[in-house]
């Protein structure tokens, strides 16, 4: 019996002492992490919730200065616009060049590629957002001419989120078993049936994380943007061209913030509450699908 | 001579010559060794004498071990295994494999034997069902589990996921089954129950076994090859090579001397 094995009076002194040190070390930790969010929540809640209103997220931004009446259906349109441009790039290619590097990893170009993709993991999003323009929006010289735009702006977003996509894709498929893997190639699987119906589905969960992750860049990102699409007070019906400027939320409590108004203040609070909200929410869907998607897989080949 | 002469022995794997290599240290050493049809064929060895890496070069398990490639000769039936003609996928179909840690898939135990059937394209539940049953019965694994086919692999005991493992080889119905040390993470129950089923399972299949386990060679196969250093030292009937081997290196290690 357990009794037997242990010393009468249970854990040494050192360990105790030690057990309670680096229990509180974890404890603090912990606090320290959880900290900002608390802070966030509150402060947000606290200088906003005078603003906060159904009609706050419904309405399109009016009066003078600009927002002083009407909410931040502009940002919050803008900003699903911009993720979603984005990861209409980034998925897709994140994905395809994490499952290259995974399924290449050995090789020089894979090398190479896992540099170069890391590298730009390290570029500040104030030069993605110059590059952007140069590529995407100016009106003279090389470039596709876009103008100020929620598609300049998406694509570049896109590009900022590929590395984190590619990476955490990668990461999570080597975390699956070889085993597991080498169980279905012995079974006379294609490679590409096992990274289909296995490996992806094993790995979904990290790779749903990999999306996330960009994703939230993505929706914090200020920076880029006042480089490829500045802001827009109204909801755009071109996403090109010199209308083509969306809302986004974060440029939205940028420049309430620094408007000299008390009333634009307490609207940008609130919408930095709502942000924290829609992050919360795209983070249950993505975990929600990916969970579905690997239920799919374990039923399907 | 081989035991029952009413029983001839049918070449199944031929391997002529052959030697392997990964990057630049070479693991086989010009092996020469045939596999007959229907027979239990054992490959014994210390460890990194390269048996395993033999079994895994029958069905071309190591092609994803970058810098692995062979010389010689294997053939199937005749056909070279590492013809750049041949569909290695193929291969593994005709020659399946059991690993030594039980590796289902996280899907249910009907999924698990339904797999190899699914990525060949059958998609007629009747069909699959059928075969599930067959492939789990032939396992001797039916019993057990044909109550709760849907419930996930992983409720399985370790023994019993090792023969949820040879109920999914038996599904894509194999010529040939090769098993890396099947049973060295089992408990002795199991192990026995394994071996039953390899007698069982011999009346339909070819097998080859690597086993760390002198007597399980001893107890299971018809004939037994002892591997060392990469070179095959010595292949013969199991009885001939446990009473009366031919090299002394054989002697010493099945009296235990090393290894």
């Amino acid at each position: 019996m357990a009794e037997n094995i242990l010393p009468e009076k249970g854990l040494s002194s050192y360990r105790k002492v030690r057990n309670a040190l680096l229990g509180s070390l974890t404890a603090v930790a912990f606090i320290l992490a959880v900290t900002p969010l608390l802070a966030i929540v509150y402060i947000a809640y606290d200088r906003g919730k005078a603003a906060l209103s159904l009609s706050f997220i419904t309405t399109l931004p009016g009066g003078f200065p600009i927002g002083i009446e009407g909410g931040i259906a502009n940002g919050i349109v803008g900003s699903l616009i911009l993720i979603l441009l984005a990861s209409l790039l980034s998925v897709p290619v994140g994905i395809w060049a994490g499952l290259y590097l995974w399924d290449q990893s050995h090789t020089r170009m894979a090398k190479i590629t896992r540099l170069l993709s890391d590298l730009l993991l390290g570029v500040p999003s104030v030069i993605w957002g110059v590059v952007g323009f140069f590529v995407f929006s100016t009106n003279t010289g090389f470039g596709f001419h876009w103008g100020f735009s929620g598609l300049a702006a998406g694509l570049t977003l896109g590009f900022i989120m590929i590395p984190i996509v590619t990476r955490v894709t990668e990461q999570a498929l080597r975390d699956v078993p070889r085993s597991y893997i080498e169980g279905a190639l012995a079974l006379g699987a294609s490679r590409f049936q096992v990274v289909r119906g296995l490996a992806i589905p094993a790995a979904i969960t990290g790779i749903g994380t990999g999306i996330l992750l960009g994703v939230l860049n993505v929706l914090g990102q200020t920076a880029p943007l006042i480089f490829t699409n500045y802001y827009n007070t109204g909801i755009p019906t071109s996403l090109v061209g010199s209308n083509g400027s969306v809302g986004d939320l974060a440029m939205q409590i940028f420049i309430y913030i620094h408007e000299p108004s008390k009333a634009l203040h307490v609207k940008a609070m609130a919408a930095a509450l709502v942000l924290t909200v829609i992050v919360l929410l795209l983070d249950m869907g993505i975990r929600l699908l990916a969970w579905g998607s690997r239920k799919y897989a374990q039923r399907m080949g | 001579m081989e035991n029952g002469a009413h029983d001839p022995l049918v070449p199944k794997i031929e391997v002529k010559n052959f030697s392997a290599f990964y990057g630049k240290t070479q693991a086989l050493h010009n092996v020469d060794f045939t596999i007959f049809e229907r027979k239990i064929t054992a490959m014994i060895g210390p460890s990194g004498c390269g048996k395993s890496t033999f079994l895994r070069s029958l069905n071309r398990m190591n092609d994803f071990y970058q810098g692995f490639r062979v010389e010689g000769s294997a053939t199937l039936d005749g056909e070279e295994i590492y013809s750049p003609t041949v569909n290695p996928v193929l291969i593994r179909q005709r020659v399946g494999m059991v690993f030594q840690k039980p590796n289902p898939f996280q899907k249910s135990i009907f999924e698990n034997v339904a797999y190899g059937l699914r990525i060949q394209g059958v998609k007629s539940r009747s069909v699959l069902a059928d075969i599930v049953e067959k492939s789990l019965k032939a396992a001797a694994l039916w019993d057990e589990v044909k109550d709760r086919l849907n419930g996930s692999a992983f409720s399985l005991s370790g023994g019993q996921q090792q023969r949820l493992c040879i109920a999914r080889a038996l599904a894509v119905e194999p010529e040939v089954i090769l098993l890396d040390e099947p049973a060295s993470a089992l408990d002795p129950i199991s192990t026995a129950r394994i071996e039953e089923l390899m007698q069982d399972l011999k009346d339909r299949y070819t097998i080859a076994i690597v086993t760390h386990n002198m007597q399980q060679a001893a107890r299971v196969s018809d004939r037994t090859a002892f591997f060392l250093d990469g070179t095959l030292v010595e292949v013969n009937d199991t009885t001939k090579i446990f009473t009366n081997p031919e090299d002394s290196r054989t002697e010493d290690y099945i009296t235990g001397r090393f290894g």
